[in-house]
C-alpha cells in the first residue's frame, strides 16, 4: 500500500539571478512499513526533501501526497495539524521543549490535539525506548542518547503515517547511535512504522530496506535491498 | 573585526537591533527627563529663596559707613551694600556677595576679624548657599538636596541597566554560536568584547541623542503642567523652563555610562565563553527545575502550561517589568484611594461642615475684641449678610454632679464618657469652659437665632457633650451636659483658681453659633456678649491673643464677589495691625488644586514606573525573533498551529499585566480597609466615591500596552517561516 508519493517536486530558493535549485524534479513512492534511507552529500537536497515531506516547507512545484492527501498546498494551520497527526519528526539536535518534562514532551502532539493518552501504548513506547524512569526529568537533565530516545518516543506517540528522521545519530556516540537505529528498526518491524531516514553514514544506511541516493537535488539511485 | 563582522551584521539585521535601539532611547529619555526636571526644580528653589529672602550671601551687622569700602576691597568680594531695612542709625548692616561663593564660610570671618567684629555679627544665607551645595563646615547635618538627586540618578541608572542589559543580552546570546565559530578560528576574548561594545556604541548614538531631546521636551511639558495646576496656589511664582549645556553634558555622560554597563555585562559574559561552550550553547531560556503552571494549564490547556513555563524561564528578563508594574499598580490604586478618603474626610471636617458658617474670615493678630472698632463698618459693607466679631478665652467651670443631665448620668457620667474627670475637694467637677466672646450685635443675632430674647447681661451655654460611647469622632452624636436647672454658672480663672465669678445664664442650647469653630468634646462652651466680658474679663482672664471676624456674604456668592468683599474688608481693617483674610471659595479652589497637583505628581511617578515596566516588556518582545525563534520552531515541528501560538502570546501578556493586578488588589483592599477603619469613615461613603474609573483606565492602558508589545513581538515571530527557523536549527 502506497503511503507517500512525490510527483515532480521542485524547490527553488531565492529569486532573479540568485535562484538556486535545491530539489529538481523528485519522483518518489514509499510503501507502508518501508524503512527508507536517503543518502547524499552535504547540500544535495536531502534535508530540503525531508522538510517538504514533513510539511515544514512547501515545494515550488510538484505534488506530495501522504495517504492520498496532497500536502503541498496546505496553509500553515492545516500543515501544523497534518504534522501533529501524520508525521513524526526526529532531528539531530532532538528539539525537545526544554521547559517541559520528558513525559509532556512525548505527549505534546496529543495534548495539542486535546486527545487522551492510550496509556498502554505510551508505556509500550517508553519501555521499548528505555526511558520509562526518565519521564519526570527535564530534557537538560538527560544525556544526548536519552534525549534522542525521548524525541523518537514523541514522534511515535501519534502513530504517524511516516517517521522522518534527519541525521538522528549525528550528535551521538557509536554505542548510542547503534541503539537508536535498533530502536527505529524495532518500531519499523513491530509497529509496521514507515520510516524515512536521512543520513550520510553508509553503515547506517545499510540497515534500511531501501536506499535512495540524491545528488544535486535529483534522485540518482534507488536501491531496494530487501 | 568590527568592520568585517559587526558593521555588516548590523546592516543586514536591522530588525534584531530594534530592541537595543528602543532600550537606549528609553534610558536616555528617562535620564534626560530626570536631569531636566531636577535642574528646573533647583532653579525654582533658588528663585523662591531669592524672592522671599533676597540674594545676599553673607551679612555683617554693626559696621560703619567707612567699613563698606574696606569690605569691597577684599579680593573675593564681588559686591557689598548697606541693607537699609535692617540698619538703624549709625549701626549699619552690610550685605556681602562673593565672586567665589564656596569660600564664604572661610572668608567672611576673616573680614569680620579685620573690622574688629566678632563672629556673632555675621550671618549667612544658609538656605541659598545650601542650594549651591555650600554648607557650613561646622554644621553636622547639612541639607542634602544634591546628594539626594545623585542617589536618585544612580538608582534610576542602575534600574535602567537592569532593564536594558536584557536587550543587549538577547541580541548577543542569539549569536553565541557565531561567536563560538569566531573564537574557534582565533578571535581573542578581548576582540569579541571590543567588537560587541563597538556594536553597542554604533547602535546607541542616535537613540541616545534623540531620547535626550525628547526628555528635554518632556521636562518642559511637565513644568508647564505643574504651572497649570498650581496657577491658583497663593504665594507661588510661575516656574520658567530653563536648560544649561552642562545639564546636557551630564545627561549624555550618564546615558553613555548606562548604555556602556548594559552592554558590558552580557558582552563580558560572552567573551569569556570557551569556543566549545559557545558552539554548543543554544541560548535557550531553560528551567532549572521542574515547574507546572497548574492554574494556567487548567484554564488554557497545554498552551497555558507552555506559556507559564516560558514565563518562568524568562523570569530574570521580566523581573524589572514585574516589579515596576506591581509597584505602579499598587502606588496608583493606593494613592487614588488615599486621596479619595482624604477628600471625604476634609469635606466632613471642614468644607461641608462650615459651608454655611463663613465666607470670609479675618484674623486680627494681637488685637483685643474691645479694641476693635470697625465691626459695624464691616457689617455695613455691600454684600455682607452677617458679620460677627469674636475672641476666644479659656476658663474653668465648677459643676456639681447634681447639675449633670440624666442622659449623661445614664451613660455612666463624665468619667465614663470623657475617660477621666477632675473633681474638687467638695466633689464638684472641674470642667473646661471655653468662652466665645461676641460683639454685642453678633450675640444678639445668635439670641434671635435661638429664639431667646436678645440681651447682653448673660451667657448662653452650649449644653452638649460628645456621646463617645455610641458614636465615633467622625459621626458625632451629642447628649445634654447639664440638666439646665441652674440660672447661673460659676466661672473660674484657669490660671488663678482663686478668681471666680458667677454669670447669669440666658439659655441652654445644643445649637452652635454660626462660626468656623471646632469645640472641645467634653467642655462646657459658653457664648458671652462683649458687654458682659468687659465686666468679668479682668477676673477670668485667659483670652487668646487674636480676634476674629466671621463674615457671611450673600447666598451663593461667587469667587469674584468674595474677592471684592475681601478687598473692602482689608480696606476697612487696614489700621488694625496685622490682618489675615481668608476666603472660603478661594480656599476650596486652592485645596482642590493642591490635591489635584499632588495627585498629578504621584500619578506621574506611577506612570513612570509603569512606563519602565512596559519598556521592559517591549524590550523583551522585540527580542523574541532572536530569543524564542528556536522555541517556537520546536512547537511548530510537533504540530502547534499559529492560532495556538497566538494563544500562548495572549496568555503570556495576560499574566504579565494581570499578575501585578492580582498581587495589588488584596493589598489595596487591606490598606483601604485600614484607612477607612482608622478614619472612622462609612465604607459605603467611600464605595460611592471609589476611584473605580481612573483605576480601570490605568489597568486597561497597561493591559493595552503589554498586549501591544506582545502583538508586535508575536507578529514578527509568526511571520518568520518555520522552515527557515528549522533550517537554522539544523545548522547548529
Amino acid at each position: 500500500m502506497e503511503i507517500l508519493r512525490c510527483e515532480g517536486v521542485r524547490k527553488i530558493y531565492g529569486s532573479g539571478g540568485s535562484r538556486e535549485s535545491a530539489l529538481d524534479g523528485i519522483d518518489l513512492s514509499v510503501e507502508k512499513g518501508e524503512f527508507v534511507a536517503i543518502v547524499g552529500a552535504s547540500g544535495s537536497g536531502k534535508s530540503t526533501l525531508l522538510h517538504i515531506l514533513g510539511s515544514v516547507d512547501q515545494p515550488t512545484e510538484g505534488k506530495v501526497l501522504v495517504e492520498g492527501v496532497d500536502i503541498s498546498s496546505m496553509n500553515r494551520t492545516e500543515s501544523a495539524i497534518f504534522r501533529r497527526r501524520k508525521v513524526g519528526l526526529v532531528y539531530q539536535f532532538y528539539n525537545l521543549i526544554p521547559t517541559l518534562t520528558v513525559r509532556k514532551n512525548i505527549l505534546m502532539p496529543l495534548l495539542l490535539d486535546k486527545k487522551k493518552v492510550r496509556q498502554e501504548y505510551f508505556e509500550q513506547v517508553v519501555n521499548a525506548l528505555g526511558i520509562a524512569d526518565k519521564l519526570e526529568f527535564l530534557p537538560n537533565q538527560l544525556s544526548g542518547g536519552q534525549q534522542q530516545r525521548a524525541a523518537i518516543a514523541r514522534s511515535l506517540i501519534y502513530r504517524p503515517a511516516i517517521l522522518l528522521a534527519d541525521e538522528p545519530t549525528g550528535n551521538l556516540d557509536q554505542k548510542n547511535s547503534k541503539e537508536i537505529i535498533d530502536m527505529l528498526k524495532l518500531s519499523n518491524r513491530n509497529l509496521n512504522q514507515t520510516i524515512l531516514l536521512i543520513t550520510h553514514d553508509e553503515k547506517i544506511a545499510l540497515e534500511a530496506d531501501r536506499i535512495v541516493t540524491i545528488e544535486d537535488g535529483r534522485i540518482v539511485n534507488d536501491q531496494r535491498r530487501r | 573585526m568590527w568592520k568585517d563582522y559587526s558593521a555588516e551584521f548590523i546592516k543586514r539585521n536591522k530588525a534584531s537591533s530594534a530592541s537595543i535601539v528602543a532600550a537606549a532611547f528609553i534610558s536616555a529619555l528617562f535620564l534626560s527627563l530626570l536631569c531636566g526636571l531636577f535642574y528646573n526644580f533647583w532653579i525654582y528653589e533658588v528663585e523662591s529663596v531669592t524672592m522671599e529672602e533676597g540674594d545676599w550671601q553673607g551679612r555683617i551687622a554693626g559696621v560703619c559707613a567707612d567699613d563698606i569700602e574696606m569690605i569691597r576691597n577684599f579680593a573675593n568680594v564681588e559686591k557689598a551694600e548697606i541693607n537699609g531695612a535692617l540698619s538703624e542709625g549709625e549701626n549699619l548692616v552690610a550685605d556681602v556677595w562673593f565672586s567665589d561663593m564656596g569660600s564664604i564660610y572661610r572668608e567672611l570671618p576673616l573680614i569680620a576679624e579685620k573690622l574688629g567684629l566678632d563672629e556673632g555679627a555675621l550671618s549667612y544665607h544658609e538656605l541659598l548657599l545650601s542650594r549651591y551645595m555650600i554648607h557650613d563646615p561646622n554644621d553636622p547635618a547639612p541639607p542634602l538636596l544634591m546628594g539626594f538627586f545623585l542617589i536618585l540618578l544612580l538608582v534610576v541608572s542602575v534600574s535602567l541597566i537592569l532593564i536594558i542589559h536584557n536587550a543587549f543580552a538577547v541580541s548577543m546570546d542569539a549569536r553565541i554560536h557565531q561567536f563560538g565559530i569566531l573564537s574557534s578560528i582565533g578571535a581573542a576574548p578581548g576582540q569579541i568584547f571590543a567588537c560587541l561594545m563597538h556594536e553597542a556604541a554604533a547602535l546607541c548614538v542616535l537613540p541616545v541623542l534623540l531620547g535626550s531631546g525628547v526628555g528635554i521636551a518632556g521636562s518642559a511639558g511637565i513644568l508647564a503642567l505643574v504651572n497649570f495646576f498650581a496657577e491658583e496656589m497663593p504665594g507661588r511664582h510661575e516656574a520658567v523652563f530653563g536648560y544649561h549645556p552642562l545639564v546636557f553634558v551630564l545627561t549624555m555622560a550618564v546615558s553613555a555610562l548606562t548604555v556602556f554597563f548594559s552592554a558590558c555585562l552580557p558582552a563580558k559574559k560572552l567573551s569569556r565563553l570557551t569556543p566549545l561552550e559557545a558552539i554548543r550553547g543554544t541560548g535557550d531560556p531553560e528551567l532549572k527545575k521542574k515547574k507546572r503552571s497548574r492554574v494556567l494549564s487548567m484554564l488554557f490547556g497545554i498552551e497555558g502550561e507552555l506559556a507559564g513555563n516560558a514565563l518562568a524561564a524568562q523570569k530574570k528578563a521580566l523581573r524589572t517589568s514585574t516589579l515596576s508594574l506591581t509597584l505602579s499598580f499598587l502606588g496608583f490604586t493606593v494613592m487614588l484611594c488615599f486621596f479619595t478618603l482624604a477628600g471625604i474626610s476634609t469635606r466632613h471636617t471642614y468644607f461641608e461642615r462650615y459651608q454655611d458658617a463663613w465666607d470670609v474670615m479675618v484674623t486680627l493678630e494681637d488685637t483685643e475684641i474691645g479694641n476693635f472698632a470697625h465691626g459695624q463698618a464691616i457689617r455695613d459693607l455691600d454684600g455682607v449678610e452677617s458679620s460677627v466679631v469674636y475672641q476666644k478665652a479659656q476658663a474653668v467651670c465648677l459643676l456639681p454632679e447634681s447639675g449633670m443631665s440624666g442622659e449623661l448620668l445614664e451613660l455612666g457620667g463624665l468619667e465614663t464618657v470623657a475617660g477621666s474627670a477632675e473633681r474638687t475637694e467638695d466633689g464638684d467637677y472641674m470642667v473646661e469652659a471655653p468662652l466665645v466672646i461676641m460683639d454685642d450685635p453678633g450675640f444678639e443675632e445668635y439670641c434671635r437665632q435661638l429664639g431667646v430674647a436678645p440681651g447682653t447681661d448673660g451667657a448662653i451655654v452650649l449644653n452638649r457633650i460628645w456621646d463617645s460611647i455610641h458614636s465615633n469622632f467622625r459621626y458625632k452624636e451629642y447628649v445634654s451636659f447639664l440638666n439646665g436647672g441652674q440660672d447661673t454658672v460659676t466661672l473660674q480663672n484657669a490660671a488663678e483658681p482663686e478668681h471666680t465669678t458667677e454669670i447669669p445664664v440666658l439659655a441652654y442650647t445644643q445649637e452652635t453659633p454660626v462660626l468656623r469653630e471646632e469645640y472641645a468634646n467634653y467642655a462646657l462652651v459658653q457664648i458671652l456678649p462683649l458687654s458682659l466680658w468687659e465686666q468679668i474679663g479682668e477676673q477670668i482672664g485667659g483670652a487668646e491673643a487674636d480676634t476674629y471676624i466671621r463674615i457671611l456674604g450673600t447666598d451663593g456668592a461667587t469667587l469674584s464677589e468674595l474677592n471684592v468683599l475681601q478687598n473692602e474688608i482689608l480696606q476697612a481693617t487696614r489700621q488694625s495691625g496685622a490682618v489675615t483674610v481668608e476666603n472660603r471659595v478661594q480656599e476650596k479652589i486652592t485645596d482642590d488644586a493642591v490635591r489635584h497637583g499632588m495627585m498629578v505628581i504621584f500619578g506621574a511617578f506611577c506612570v513612570l514606573l509603569a512606563a519602565i515596566g512596559i519598556a521592559n516588556v517591549f524590550s523583551n518582545t522585540l527580542g523574541f525573533l532572536r530569543q524564542r525563534r528556536r522555541e517556537f520552531a520546536r512547537y511548530a515541528s510537533v504540530g502547534m498551529t499559529p492560532q495556538s501560538m497566538q494563544k500562548m502570546f495572549f496568555i503570556e501578556a495576560l499574566v504579565i499585566a494581570g499578575r501585578p493586578l492580582l498581587v495589588t488588589l488584596p493589598i489595596t483592599v487591606a490598606v483601604v480597609a485600614f484607612m477607612i477603619t482608622a478614619s472612622n469613615l462609612d465604607p459605603m461613603e467611600f464605595l460611592a466615591e471609589a476611584p473605580v474609573v481612573p483605576i480601570l483606565v490605568f489597568i486597561f492602558t497597561i493591559f493595552v500596552f503589554v498586549g501591544l508589545a506582545y502583538y508586535v513581538g508575536g507578529r514578527r515571530m509568526l511571520r518568520c517561516g518555520l522552515s527557515e527557523a528549522l533550517r537554522n536549527e539544523n545548522v547548529v
